[in-house]
């Protein structure tokens, strides 16, 4: 495709279509009776080369161009959110794990108060899901995208009151992919700097279920959130929130007060984070300037060093490009 | 220095020689300090107030002596007086409560100082030094929970130690002191290591040291060696007083009690029992014929000391701590009251937050402690807000219950208000008559001169007078005709802080009172429309035609003083807004007239020459120069002893009348209060108030719904409300008791429709059946059927909270809902979101679109074609 694309691209110098000079030019009729008669008997002849394609019109090459590059940025977004996004919050969640196990060693993190989003506040653990993923403060699309987030306006995981947990159904990872799977009575092990809290879960909970009563009196419980769809592509589009609710099991500690009294409507359920648009109105500029180097560069270097010089440039700055413009989609995704 | 004068009482002249006769003066005595010492609400009129006045709970009498021991062995008595020390309030105080201490019988003082509060007040003759000590006068007890001179409270070291040259150290020819004490400090075994000694030959030195609560010995030799909340310039200003005995040998002053809150050192709290020490200053007894100690004084009696001039040792409270001033002494044992933070530390449960009306501080202080400590009840806290933000909050469903003297301006949900105190606002004041008079007792104000402090119509300074209008007015209060006609003999000096009144910078059903106040009255209304005043005085064009009444009161001047100096004109703050300086709480209001420190921001500060200006509060009015004015509530003018103004109520010239606050003018206008129906707030109508009534008296309510509130909630605000009106109601000191300031609640009388009212909206509450028919006070009829009281209960209302919607979907539950487990009701909603579901599969379709489209058009646009 991309050769095609080239030659498309190189302006050719167009003539009119010309017959080959090794075509005889003797009426087609008698030639092909003739050929089919002579085939066995005689050596083969020599393979007549079909007539070359003719040269697109102007048009057409260009809306060829436009899908080809529409049909890359779409394809690249969709991998990158699906597949590459997952390599990434692996790799965010192993620096997180690093730093969560180093501050509850050295007992500096958090228990209460105000955290600042994106820091490592516990570990949760699912067994029956094989799941195991450190929860970070905040649950802003982009806070999602290194793994579960804890909405900031609640207490903090292990504590009495309502925790809850926000993980991304599809996108970066997919943490909470198969949470709604999990069934009454299955365990949820969550470590804080406040020490190791067991929950069980009560019951997934969609619309129309019944709200869960208070939790009693200094006790805890933990909901977590995430969103589903319907339909043959309910894998990809997840368009309602599903929550799953899991009460402490044994005594809930308590934080320091000071926790944030609401979160902006970007932290809440299917959010979106707006504030990330001047920074990807930056990083879209990077892009074009990239492409226009790439443009120049190949004008005065052999296509292979072009290749070589342009592509990880362009990828590294698609990457960036794809990382903020999701967080202008929905949270849950 | 009189809260009143106890008018027609014949003054005492001498000591009385015959028992019977003494006996008969002390009684007489005893009624005359009663009456002296009336509590503020007793002020008026007399004989209302006389049989209302509760009894002093400390009166003793005694015989001090000052005897001097002559060489021949005999004793020549000097000096003897039969003196009676009376107290107002012993039991239950509180930090700051200022009690009245007055006394008869004293020798008069003389050369008395301006300022008689601690090391200022020194430099007097035979005064009587009145001080705050840990411990009681018990001889039984042990001796670390005794009284001493080590334990009493000053606060500079120069009150304490001595260094003068040895002609002068009078204490060491103290008769009855201790030998040991008497001796040259060359002497004493335990001299303080952070102490200098000097040579006895030299200079005589005498060491007290302070012992803190905590066991610390201060040697407090100088600066270095005091207590920490012990300095010059102190964050509080000094209790201790020297106070001065008038010729009749009366005198009273208002002493200021620290608790452990505000001193730490002293130490005195609900656990460690203090005592009021009483020192009338006879001088030093004398053991021989040393001339400095036999001295009798160089000033007359009555005289005073202007210019701080020294006095002779011997009859000046310097040496109070001799043991012949000492043995002289009335210790009256003082207890304390929880401080206001008990609740929160004996009681774990979750707190049940009221919010709104600061009136009612004082009476929470004392109600809380009898609700957090009984398991039957809840845990009542009580916070200060404006009372439009805690009826806005009752209907988010943020609040259980609001404190508020007017009816909610428009409600989407049911309300009943239950009244629960009668109280109000009063204008306080901290004058000082001129020439070392003492404080001024009464003043007298009208709605105008109201109006004119408020809409800034005084120019405070000569500059000022370039403001537009403002050219030809009176620069501050005390040189406006109006004000002198009114209160004459005061200073006539002009100054910025007696322009002014000190205000709530906030919105509060307080600034409605004043404001109806004022705009009852014909002649403030007509001043602020525009109309000048009879000796020339205009208003403030800021303000001119500004509508009254209303919650809070605006800053409306934005003239910029034009200043030469460097400060000002790098500071462009509009000058007349920096002399009111509103600020947010009435309890700063009354700390500042308690301080006598004006909260004007005038002065300009810079820490070195490089830093930027600011521009800050003034300094602290000087005794004898003090002048302010500001808005207080009734009980913290009570519990912090304020003299408040007289209020004018008819009538105009020599014809007006004017009303203190008082239980029976307050009584009296509660006939001119009415509400509009069942449920519905009292409000008193300024119009209809009778001449005898205080006009600034105000109701206050706890609001609370009468539908839709969840039952726990709604069964605590119900035993509020029926509390607060019985027990509530008995007037004292204690936990659960009703402080002064307050009108008693009772069931005969004007407040018995109040406490009708209250029962019937308590049972409402408790019910939770809606409002009554016909809704009267309720906008919304059938408010009630839009909260179904199955809906869960943290969602509150619809129609009050559109916001409330998330908190379902989240499932968050309410806040915490006690002990008894809410039965959940309701049904999740989720949230939905089609960008969430489209954006993957739009992207995979583009990019399939693109992959499959581009190769085929490709291929169709460079087919082959036939010839």
């Amino acid at each position: 495709m991309s050769t095609q694309l080239a030659t498309t691209l190189v302006p050719v110098a167009p003539g009119p279509p010309e017959p080959s000079p090794s075509v005889d030019p003797s009426p087609p009729a008698a030639t092909r009776a003739g050929r089919r008669r002579q085939r066995r008997p005689d050596a083969p002849p020599p393979v007549q080369p079909r007539p070359p394609r003719p040269p697109a019109p102007d048009w057409a090459a260009v809306t060829v161009a436009a899908l080809t590059v529409l049909a890359l940025l779409a394809g690249w977004f969709g991998l990158q959110v699906v597949a590459f996004g997952g390599l990434s919050e692996v790799r965010a969640q192993q620096v997180l794990h690093a730093d969560l196990r180093e501050q509850l060693a050295a007992q500096t993190a958090p228990t209460g108060g105000v955290v600042d989003p994106g820091v490592p506040v516990a570990l949760l653990s699912i067994p029956t899901l094989g799941l195991q993923q450190v929860v970070v403060e905040g649950t802003s699309s982009g806070d999602l995208m290194s793994g579960p987030g804890h909405r900031r306006d609640t207490v903090l995981p292990g504590q009495a009151g309502v925790s809850i947990v926000y993980g991304r159904a599809v996108a970066y990872g997919a943490p909470f992919r198969a949470v709604p799977d999990l069934r009454e009575g299955d365990g949820i092990t969550v470590t804080t700097a406040q020490g190791e809290f067991v929950y069980r879960v009560d019951r997934v909970r969609r619309e129309g279920d019944p709200l869960p009563p208070a939790p009693a009196d200094g006790g805890g419980r933990l909901t977590l959130v995430t969103a589903e769809g319907v339909g043959a592509l309910a894998a990809i589009s997840p368009t309602t929130t599903v929550y799953v609710d899991a009460t402490l099991v044994g005594d809930a500690a308590t934080g320091p007060a000071g926790r944030p009294a609401a979160v902006p409507e970007s932290e809440k359920a299917f959010g979106r984070d707006g504030s990330v648009l001047p920074v990807l109105a930056l990083r879209l500029q990077a892009l074009l300037l990239a492409v226009c180097g790439a443009v120049v560069l190949r004008r005065r270097l052999p296509a292979r060093a072009t290749w070589v010089i342009a592509a990880p440039v362009l990828v590294a700055l698609t990457w960036l490009v794809t990382d903020a413009a999701v967080q202008l989609l929905p949270n849950l995704l | 220095m009189t809260r009143r004068q106890g008018a027609g009482v014949p003054p005492r002249r001498g000591p009385r020689p015959s028992a019977a006769r003494r006996l008969h003066a002390a009684l007489t005595l005893a009624a005359t300090t009663a009456v002296v010492a009336l509590p503020m609400l007793g002020q008026l009129p007399a004989q209302a107030a006389a049989a209302e006045a509760p009894a002093p709970e400390y009166t003793a009498t005694r015989t001090v002596v000052r005897e001097h021991l002559e060489p021949d062995g005999t004793v020549t008595v000097a000096d003897a007086r039969d003196v009676t020390v009376t107290v107002d309030r012993t039991q239950s105080l509180r930090g700051r409560e200022r009690i009245q201490v007055s006394w008869s019988g004293a020798r008069p003082s003389a050369g008395r100082a301006v300022n008689p509060y601690g090391v200022d007040g020194m430099n007097q003759e035979y005064p009587v030094v009145v001080l705050q000590c840990r411990g009681l006068d018990d001889p039984d007890l042990d001796p670390s929970e005794q009284i001493s001179p080590e334990t009493c409270w000053t606060t500079t070291y120069l009150q304490r130690y001595s260094a003068v040259s040895p002609g002068l150290a009078v204490w060491r020819h103290d008769r009855f002191a201790d030998p040991a004490d008497r001796a040259d400090q060359d002497g004493v075994a335990e001299w303080p290591e952070e102490c200098a000694r000097l040579p006895g030959s030299i200079l005589s030195q005498r060491v007290l040291p302070f012992r803190a609560a905590s066991g610390t010995s201060y040697a407090s030799c100088d600066d270095a060696t005091i207590a920490p909340e012990s300095a010059i310039d102190a964050a509080l200003p000094a209790a201790e007083v020297a106070a001065f005995t008038n010729l009749d040998g009366t005198g009273e002053v208002q002493f200021e009690v620290r608790t452990e809150t505000e001193n730490e050192s002293l130490g005195c709290s609900s656990e460690v029992p203090c005592s009021l020490v009483v020192i009338p200053i006879m001088g030093v007894s004398c053991m021989d014929s040393d001339a400095a100690c036999r001295e009798e004084g160089d000033f007359e009696p009555g005289s005073s000391n202007f210019t701080n001039l020294g006095v002779d040792p011997a009859v000046s409270p310097r040496l109070w701590w001799t043991e012949s001033n000492w043995r002289n002494r009335f210790s009256v044992p003082l207890t304390f009251a929880l401080p206001p933070d008990a609740c929160d530390v004996l009681d774990q449960r979750a707190p049940v937050d009221m919010f709104g009306s600061e009136l009612l501080n004082q009476a929470s202080l004392q109600w809380a402690p009898a609700y957090c400590l009984r398991a039957d009840r809840f845990k009542f806290r009580h916070n200060r807000m404006s009372e439009s933000a805690a009826l806005r909050l009752l209907g988010t469903g943020g609040g259980t219950a609001a404190f508020v003297s007017q009816s909610a301006a428009s409600s989407s949900v049911p309300l009943g208000y239950a009244p629960v105190a009668v109280t109000g606002f009063a204008i306080s004041y901290v004058v000082d008559l001129p020439d070392n008079g003492g404080e001024l007792g009464r003043l007298r104000l009208t709605p105008r001169l109201l109006a004119k402090l408020l809409t800034q119509s005084y120019p405070a300074s000569n500059d000022a007078r370039a403001h537009e209008g403002l050219r030809d007015n009176p620069l501050s209060l005390n040189l406006d005709p109006e004000f002198t006609e009114l209160n004459p003999g005061l200073s006539m000096t002009a100054e910025e802080a007696r322009a002014t009144l000190l205000s709530l910078s906030e919105s509060s059903d307080v600034v409605t009172a004043v404001t109806e106040y004022i705009a009852a009255d014909e002649e403030a209304a007509q001043f602020i429309a525009g109309t000048p005043d009879p000796w020339g005085m205009v208003v403030n064009p800021s303000y001119r035609g500004m509508s009254l009444p209303r919650d809070e009161w605006p800053l409306q001047d934005t003239w910029v003083r034009p200043s030469q100096q460097e400060c000002e004109s790098q500071i462009q703050t509009p000058y007349l807004s920096l002399v009111a300086a509103p600020v947010s709480s009435l309890r700063k209001i009354a700390e500042a007239v308690l301080d006598g420190w004006p909260n004007v921001q005038t002065k300009c500060t810079r820490s070195t020459a490089n830093d930027p200006w600011k521009i800050g509060r003034v300094d602290r009015q000087g005794y004898g120069s003090r002048f302010m004015l500001g808005v207080v509530s009734l009980g913290d003018a009570d519990r912090y002893g304020l003299r408040t103004a007289e209020l004018r109520t008819a009538g105009t010239g020599a014809a007006a009348t004017f009303v203190a606050p008082s239980a029976p003018a307050m009584a009296a206008a509660l006939d001119a209060a009415s509400q509009t129906g069942a449920h519905a707030p009292f409000t008193i109508a300024q119009e209809d108030l009778s001449p005898a009534a205080y006009p600034g008296t105000m109701i206050v309510h706890v609001a609370a719904r009468v539908s839709g509130l969840e039952i726990t909630r709604a069964r605590q605000v119900a035993q509020f409300i029926r509390t607060s009106t019985t027990e509530g109601q008995v007037p004292g000191p204690g936990n659960g008791e009703l402080p002064g300031g307050y009108l008693p609640i009772g069931p005969t009388g004007p407040t018995a429709p109040l406490l009708a009212s209250a029962e019937a909206v308590a049972a409402a509450i408790e019910a939770q059946a809606g409002p009554p028919t016909p809704a009267v006070s309720t906008p919304l009829p059938g408010a009630g059927t839009t909260t179904p009281a199955a809906r869960p209960p943290s969602a509150g209302p619809v129609a009050s909270a559109p916001d409330a919607g998330p908190v379902t979907v989240e499932g968050l539950p309410a806040d915490d809902t006690g002990p008894t487990p809410v039965v959940a009701s309701g049904t999740t909603v989720s949230d939905r979101a089609r960008a969430a579901g489209v954006a993957l599969p739009a992207a995979a379709g583009v990019a399939l679109a693109g992959a499959v489209g581009a190769p085929a058009l490709w291929a169709w646009s460079t087919r082959r074609r036939l010839v």
